[in-house]
């Protein structure tokens, strides 16, 4: 898969879990910068992720999964 | 050794730093000498407290350091979960012993009504962020996160002084890249003129502001007989003054201290009485420790729940806070201040649910008070203190208004009683208060303004003289209040 489609699929997954389509996103836009993500809808998020790219994150890697350029990233390592 | 005292800002801290750059000056191959002296000087700050409390350090060290150890160099090891186990009880066994050893004697001497006698340990300085930073760093090395690293590494990463006693807790991801960096060893001017900014800041903060609010809150907390409402309020919002710039002062020496050694440690306060919410104020508050719980208390708390559900989520979420207190210190009053705010981000998150939201003054203005609530409760020994102080501040003993505040008529009018004219000191915590809150809501914090910092010679000169007013005030000696957590 390469970067553009995980970024794509990531994007879906973050509008659908946060349940809000107007959601601007590009590969700088971190948590800081979305009103609905905080670490409860986090946590959420990273398990839609795992259960669609069936992939499975360390508690070690959650920190640097608040950013949506590391995110695909990180993905891209384990699929 | 504190980092408000003479001894170690004149003698300690100009020893460590000379020798550690002309270690990094002459050290050709790696950096284990300067690790080393780094990890000696530690030591040094950390016994000089206790002379006693080094063993308990230095085995915390090795043992965690030859579990983890055996663990990377051995990933697929049969042996590889129980180790982990073990390491993971060595841990929470060293936390549990050390602080809640006299708690849970108490209470099950209370429980029981029977009368068996212990001894009473004494809690080692720092025990609880040393043990948190290796907690996560064996959880780490357990999911294989972790290369292998050398043991002079990883020592200095935990007992690396500026944070060792009270944070910020450092990840080792953010720290031993830092360590190993060439150039972090050698001179860098831009870093030393920024950090002695920032620890000079910080150390205002702890001197100036913290210990003089100390004398009022100390006061106030000491009074037994009933709080009228000025002195109630004074009592309540002088701790938390003191609170806050107790520990972000320490946090900012810590920052500038990390810096003087080309070491950039997280930040750990971010205006937390801007806060709109509970859930906010966490991001802003202890911000190492909140990362901390998330990780590795709450997530793992949330995933073994069987299902995502908003009800699982708000258990765990009240089940981690109740924890969270009790990591503070093993007292009932410590649960309660977690449970209080398990309870408060719950209903945060029911609002956000259902997009209820406050306008930003009054967000602002309702947290602020919840946290000033919680605080007291936080600092209250007993209860009964804290409910004292909070009956005076919601008007249920008696109105007392001194003199020449409003026309006596109108107080008599309202029912409330007249009392004497504010005295000196009154009046003096009356103004610090008033100062303190236009520094915490109004200017900006002292990460913001690290990051707008120029050398010019009017901010050495304006440092230097808050540098030598505090000085002044290194005569009465404190501890710093996370010390005891």
């Amino acid at each position: 898969m390469t970067t553009e489609e995980i970024f794509n699929q990531v994007s879906l997954i973050l509008k659908n879990t946060f349940d809000n389509n107007e959601i601007d996103l590009n590969h700088e836009t971190s948590a800081n910068d979305i009103d609905e993500w905080d670490s409860l809808s986090h946590i959420e998020l990273i398990s839609n992720i795992e259960s669609h790219f069936k992939v499975r994150f360390a508690l070690g890697e959650l920190q640097d999964l608040k950013n949506i350029g590391e995110m695909v990233e990180l993905i891209k390592t384990k699929i | 050794m504190l980092f408000n005292s003479y001894i170690f800002i004149f003698i300690f801290l100009p020893i460590t730093f000379v020798i550690h750059y002309l270690i990094g000056k002459h050290e050709k191959h790696g950096h284990t000498l300067s690790h080393s002296w780094l990890i000696l000087a530690s030591l040094f700050f950390y016994g000089y407290w206790n002379f006693s409390y080094l063993s308990i350090i230095i085995s915390s060290i090795i043992i965690n350091f030859l579990i983890t150890h055996y663990l990377i160099s051995k990933p697929h090891a049969k042996i590889k979960k129980p180790l982990f186990l073990l390491g993971l009880s060595f841990n929470l066994g060293l936390l549990g012993y050390f602080k809640y050893k006299n708690f849970f004697m108490e209470n099950m001497n209370l429980l029981l009504n029977s009368d068996f006698h212990f001894t009473h340990v004494l809690l080692p300085l720092g025990i609880s962020f040393f043990t948190l930073q290796q907690i996560a760093y064996l959880v780490d090395v357990y999911e294989g996160l972790v290369k292998k690293t050398p043991f002079h590494k990883y020592a200095l990463f935990v007992c690396f002084f500026p944070q060792l006693i009270a944070g910020p807790i450092v990840h080792y991801k953010e720290v031993m890249p830092q360590f190993d960096d060439d150039k972090n060893h050698r001179f860098n001017i831009k870093n030393i003129n920024l950090g002695i900014f920032v620890f000079i800041l910080g150390l205002a903060k702890k001197v100036l502001l913290a210990d003089t609010f100390a004398i009022w809150a100390n006061a106030g907390f000491n009074h037994t007989d009933t709080f009228h409402f000025f002195q109630a309020w004074g009592t309540s919002l002088s701790y938390t003054m003191q609170l806050y710039f107790d520990f972000s002062g320490y946090s900012d020496m810590a920052i500038g201290l990390g810096l003087l050694f080309n070491i950039k440690l997280p930040k750990n306060f971010d205006s937390p009485f801007l806060a709109r919410n509970i859930i906010d104020f966490w991001t802003k508050w202890h911000i190492t420790l909140s990362q901390f719980i998330t990780t590795y208390i709450f997530t793992p708390l949330l995933k073994a729940m069987p299902k995502f559900t908003f009800t699982n989520s708000m258990i765990s979420i009240f089940i981690t806070m109740c924890i969270a207190g009790l990591w503070h210190g093993a007292a009932w009053t410590f649960v309660l201040y977690g449970a209080l705010h398990g309870v408060i981000i719950i209903i945060n998150h029911i609002m956000k649910k259902r997009k209820i939201k406050l306008p930003k003054f009054w967000a602002i203005f309702i947290t602020f008070q919840f946290i000033n609530i919680v605080f007291t409760i936080f600092r209250a020994e007993k209860l009964e203190t804290a409910f004292n102080i909070f009956k005076g501040m919601f008007g249920l003993t008696y109105f007392k208004i001194p003199k020449g505040l409003i026309s006596e008529e109108l107080i008599l009018k309202s029912g409330a009683i007249i009392g004497p004219h504010m005295n000196n000191d009154q009046n003096l915590n009356l103004i610090f208060i008033i100062v303190s809150l236009y520094i915490v809501f109004k200017l900006k914090n002292s990460m913001q303004l690290m990051q707008e910092f120029k050398p010019q010679t009017k901010t050495a000169l304006f440092m230097s003289f808050i540098f030598v007013l505090c000085l002044f005030g290194l005569n009465r000696v404190s501890d710093f209040i996370y010390f005891n957590f």
